[in-house]
């Protein structure tokens, strides 16, 4: 069942015209003129529509958080600072349906009465910038942003700011200091963005994803939304990316809940040829690996998350038995200790740490004492100012703990084994 | 009130403090690098991990990121808080460079003593170091950024505290670099404090580079004595030299910073031409011998011409000790009363500010931090009281209104109302706003006729276009008004004085606060009650009824305009005696050679004093505060000096070279004792202290040691009366 993927072209992106004909915009206006904005909010909470940047936070318990008494503008943000490793389904759904992320913009600017919308988009998603600034101006001219939007009296501009180009500012409280200008340091709540946002007024941020979803619940209601996903506790679609060694890497819209081994054998045409999986990373480079043992699990927040595991964003990057977990991490870490904002000292010190230690283990020069100490800081870098280095080490810690053999191997052969 | 329970101990702190301040309550010092008092905690360098046992939280946590509430039960020594603070050090000794035996931190390193403490020893990372390029920052702060461990404390104080944009950080990750965007000086003029705040030796005093350990240096609290503000300093000396000044932590002054001029301005004490020798007549002599002489030309002078021809200044840089000295002196020999001020209408505006401070309108620097509103009339606080300013800043960060009423353009660093009024409207202005808000807030009329009198001429009243300052402070809960007393006259300090008592009311609590020219104006302004300033005597010193001048620690030579005139009369005098412990003018003036004087036997006198690095001192700073400094070394010519800057002597003497100053009160009271015939040598710090005691009417319990909170205003201690000269103000 293809919802947000609905109006998808093999070589171009779905005009307003094509959004408009498959039902776009009539949520808009049910919106307007038919709920109240209490109505709208509780819509969404019944539909459990958990944020897809992430982390799952429920969308409707988020508006509800802006308090009636907030002072004006209010701002709704849409994250597009897509850059967690092995992810890249924002940047399809905008090169894709851009109008429903508008569309979701105005549904949650209007439910908290937000007049100022703003894309925070990655400076590399330089053509997705321009797409979203071109529907933007579209979307203006057929009169559903602006003033008095469709007579309901609500208005709201949506301007498309480019990201400077740092990791970091995918971070909610980080971005909201990048649109301020400043250094994009993470910020410890409270105040939450709600309550004091982006120049201390009440902010509320949204995964582009999640704002895709928000239009079709509004018109097909929250028991519909639930019907789509494979699990009972689980509602609406998901888009999963898979990359690596498979048949068929893309992105697929699948019923959120749909299981890995579903996912990599018929929708991603299964391993290539003379491959085997060997583990998977299942929601970007900051999740732990799914080993073998779990290749039937049911990809939805709540399973995995009693599995011990993570779904984050849903990108599946499939590795195989011929490739080097130990330099796998080892480049993920390479990332995230470049990433971090440098703010505290267990993220800024320690993973450029664990980078040494694995770089070593991986040419050969590890040793027995690597181990406990990589252990010692996978547990200890948890405690750190944000979710970023607790999200890199997950690879590290996972790997010592679903792949020890593999490590000991490189330290007892002092040479990687795969090479 | 939430009560909790660290290590064990059971404290109770108030709503919203952080759980690392509440144990500091309780004596426990959790360890820290980013967190600091007066910036706040942001939990970056994590170092301040506590376990949470039971209670609304749980589990290992920064103890400067939760807030105390009820019920919590906390350890900061449980094994895993520590291991993970050791892990901490750990991480940052990665990069750190193992240069602790020549850094000038050596010795007093926050990072040194952690790493320690968490019992850090052997470096396990094999990889190479982080290196950084240094800046040229300027000439007072060495930069090394090798050294840091980025905990973020200089770019906070530097741009959220005070407010300058010129230092900060750049670049992220591991490459997260301090400094400025190119090299060159740093434009804060409290960039000092710089040093007193980094945990390690990133940001280290460079004047005082290599010229000692900490554990070298004699150290003593003081008091800095560049503006009237009286900020608390520790003084750092070694081999008789002044070698840095710290700030010392007063929350009810200066927090826990000073201004550059407090930390840097201490060279007058190691200068080179500095007095350290009796003269007479431009030949060095003893200082018995210039006494024996000063006394018997005074005696000659008061016998043949009258007590009434021999005059004494002092100045409002003088202790109290020195100041009262010679009010006792010249009491005793029936002389002029001493003065302290070279200008008429400085005494006058001091005098008026003095007399005008009441107990319940002075507020202390610490209390503008927590004004709502405060209103700035004729002061530049950068150059007049630079901590004013940023105490101002501080209020202003709070949510407090700032208007700064005067003629010049200011530079500040915050953003206030500036309302230029001209210096012929101020007046008016003020005392427009006090009638406004006074016929509000109180119908008798008979209040309002009561303090006409106080209000200096009336000046024509002026249309004046301005927003409503009045309602503004009508509407404030802690009003402060700040008005100096330099650019403006006593018309004005009459009508700031005006409108902060009308102003008060059951809601409103204004202050009032003046900042006054010198570090004892305050004290001068008591000790010239009934005196004349140089600019009355002068005239009498031209016509030649004064052949007599004692100057203590007061340079009008250089002071007054008309440097020619002031020459030319002093040259008429019969005896000219200067106490200093700087290279005056005065000085100069009077330790040179006579061959060239005209008048038939002068006798010019220069004897040297002590500074209050030196010894015992007492200011009373522009609230009224009486403070005390404490001698931090000897007297004598620092090392340096003696040797040409190279190694220390190696003979041994028993003698400290350059060692004849004694104090000025020292010098006074013996002079007194002198003339009086009276033994000399029985005169103490403490008999002065009596002296002063009973003349004040107050009761200072120890003598030598004076607390620091006590006030002296005009209200509180029996005086003399203060008078104005109103003539041609």
């Amino acid at each position: 069942m293809q919802i947000l993927f609905q109006n998808r072209q093999p070589d171009r992106i779905a005009s307003l015209e094509e959004y408009r004909n498959s039902g776009g915009y009539e949520a808009l206006t049910l919106a307007l003129k038919k709920y109240t904005r209490a109505e709208v909010q509780q819509l969404a909470l019944d539909a459990v529509l958990l944020g897809r940047g992430g982390a799952g936070f429920p969308a409707g318990r988020k508006w509800m958080t802006v308090a009636e008494s907030a002072p004006f503008p209010r701002y709704m943000v849409c994250n597009a600072d897509e850059m967690e490793p092995g992810t890249f389904k924002d940047r399809v759904l905008i090169h894709t349906d851009p109008h429903q992320i508008i569309e979701g913009m105005i549904i949650v600017g209007y439910s908290v009465l937000a007049e100022k919308g703003i894309v925070f988009i990655r400076t590399s998603y330089e053509n997705a910038a321009r797409i979203m600034e071109q529907e933007i101006v579209r979307a203006k001219e057929a009169g559903f942003l602006g003033k008095n939007i469709l007579g309901s009296g609500f208005s709201m501009e949506i301007a498309v700011h480019r990201s400077a180009g740092r990791y970091i500012c995918g971070e909610n409280t980080a971005q909201m200091r990048a649109i301020e200008g400043k250094r994009a340091n993470p910020t410890q709540p409270p105040p939450y963005a709600t309550e004091k946002g982006i120049w201390g007024l009440p902010t509320v941020t949204h995964n582009v994803e999640t704002l895709a979803c928000i239009p079709h619940i509004l018109r097909h209601g929250p028991e519909w939304f639930k019907s789509l996903a494979a699990t009972p506790t689980a509602a609406g679609t998901k888009l999963y990316c898979v990359s690596g060694r498979v048949n068929r890497p893309g992105c697929f819209e699948l019923p959120m809940g749909t299981r890995l081994s579903e996912i990599i054998e018929d929708h991603a045409g299964g391993m290539q040829e003379g491959y085997q999986f060997k583990a998977c990373l299942p929601g970007g480079a900051s999740t732990r690996f799914l080993p073998k043992s779990f290749y039937d699990i049911e990809m939805d927040f709540d399973a995995m998350k009693q599995a011990g595991h993570r779904l984050g964003t849903g990108s599946i990057i499939v590795f195989d038995h011929k490739t080097c977990l130990v330099a796998a991490t080892l480049n993920m870490i390479e990332f995230f200790a470049r990433e971090s904002c440098g703010w505290c000292t267990p993220c800024r010190e320690g993973l450029p740490y664990i980078r040494e230690i694995l770089s070593r283990i991986e040419s050969g020069e590890g040793c027995n004492d690597d181990i406990p100490q990589l252990r010692r800081m996978c547990r200890y870098l948890c405690n750190t100012y944000c979710a970023l280095a607790p999200g890199a080490v997950s690879p590290v810690e996972s790997l010592l703990t679903y792949f020890e053999d593999d490590v000991q191997e490189h330290i007892r052969q002092r040479k990687c084994p795969f090479k | 009130m939430p009560k909790l329970m660290i290590d064990d101990r059971k404290i109770e702190v108030a709503p919203g403090v952080k759980v690392i301040a509440a144990a500091e309550q309780a004596g426990i010092v959790i360890p820290r690098f980013c967190y600091h008092p007066a910036l706040g905690s942001v939990g970056a360098c994590r170092l301040c991990a506590v376990k949470f046992l039971d209670g609304p939280v749980r589990g290992l946590q920064m103890s400067c990121m939760v807030e105390a509430r009820d019920g919590m039960v906390i350890s900061s020594t449980d094994d895993e808080a520590v291991d993970f603070r050791r892990f901490v050090i750990e991480l940052l000794m990665r990069n750190h460079p193992h240069d602790c035996p020549v850094c000038d931190e050596g010795g007093y390193c926050l990072l040194q003593d952690e790493t320690i403490a968490g019992g850090h020893a052997m470096r396990r990372s094999m990889g190479k170091k982080r290196t950084h390029r240094d800046q040229y920052i300027g000439e007072l702060v060495q930069h090394e950024m090798n050294r840091c461990i980025q905990c973020y404390r200089c770019q906070r104080f530097y741009q959220d505290y005070c407010g300058y944009r010129d230092f900060g950080v750049m670049g992220s990750a591991s490459r997260v670099y301090f400094g400025r965007y190119a090299d060159g000086a740093l434009e804060n003029p409290f960039s000092g404090n710089l040093i007193d705040i980094c945990p390690t030796g990133v940001l280290t005093d460079k004047p005082a580079r290599f010229k000692g350990r900490r554990w070298d240096f004699q150290r003593a609290p003081s008091i800095c004595i560049h503006c009237s503000l009286g900020c608390s300093i520790t003084v750092n000396a070694r081999y008789r030299e002044l070698v840095r000044v710290e700030a010392r932590r007063n929350d009810d002054i200066n927090g826990h910073f000073i201004c550059d001029r407090g930390r840097y301005g201490f060279a007058f004490a190691n200068h080179p031409d500095r007095p350290r020798q009796a003269r007479i007549n431009g030949r060095d002599t003893s200082y018995e011998e210039a006494i024996q002489t000063t006394t018997q030309r005074l005696s000659e002078i008061a016998r043949t011409l009258g007590p009434d021809s021999i005059a004494c200044l002092s100045s409002s840089r003088a202790g109290v000790e020195t100041q009262m000295s010679l009010k006792f002196l010249t009491r005793s020999q029936g002389w002029r009363q001493p003065g302290c001020f070279v200008d008429r209408s400085e005494q006058n505006s001091v005098t008026a500010a003095v007399g005008r401070l009441t107990p319940e309108r002075v507020v202390s620097l610490g209390e503008i931090e927590k004004a709502d509103l405060i209103l700035v009339i004729g002061v530049d606080p950068i150059l007049e009281a630079p901590m004013l300013a940023l105490a101002m800043r501080q209020a202003q960060r709070a949510g407090a209104g700032i208007i700064i009423l005067n003629p010049q353009p200011v530079s500040v660093p915050f953003a206030y109302d500036h309302r230029p009024i001209s210096p012929d409207d101020l007046c008016s202005t003020l005392q427009k706003w006090t009638r406004s808000i006074s016929s509000q807030t109180r119908t008798e009329s008979h209040f309002v006729e009561k303090h006409e009198e106080y209000r200096g001429p009336e000046t024509p009243s002026v249309p004046c276009p301005l927003p409503p300052v009045d309602s503004l402070l009508q509407n404030s809960r802690r009003p402060m008004i700040v008005c100096g007393t330099n650019i403006v006259g006593t018309a004005i300090i009459h009508a700031a004085a005006d409108l902060a008592r009308d102003i008060h009311s059951d809601c409103r609590f204004p202050g009032l606060f003046y900042v006054l020219p010198g570090p004892n104006a305050f004290g001068a302004a008591f000790a010239s009650a009934g005196g004349k300033s140089f600019s009355d005597i002068l005239p009498d010193i031209e016509t030649g009824n004064i052949k007599a001048l004692i100057l203590v620690e007061a340079d009008p030579i250089f002071q007054f305009p008309d440097q020619e005139r002031v020459k030319n009369a002093v040259k008429q005098l019969d005896l000219l005696v200067v106490l200093d412990y700087v290279p005056s003018r005065s000085v100069g003036f009077a330790g040179q050679s006579l061959a060239e004087m005209v008048s038939p036997a002068p006798l010019h006198v220069v004897i040297p004093t002590l500074t209050h690095f030196e010894t015992q001192a007492s200011f009373i700073n522009q609230e009224g505060r009486l403070q005390q400094t404490t001698p931090v070394h000897v007297n004598g010519l620092p090392m340096s000096q003696l040797t040409g800057g190279k190694h220390p002597p190696r003979k041994f003497r028993s003698d400290v070279p350059g060692a004849g100053a004694r104090a000025a009160w020292q010098v006074l009271s013996e002079l007194e004792a002198v003339l009086s015939s009276t033994p000399a040598d029985s005169i103490t710090f403490a008999d002065i202290w009596y002296r002063i005691g009973l003349a004040w009417n107050i009761s200072v319990e120890n003598r030598t040691e004076i607390p620091g909170n006590l006030r002296i205003l005009s209200t509180t201690v029996e005086s003399e009366p203060m008078t104005e000269h109103y003539r041609d103000d």
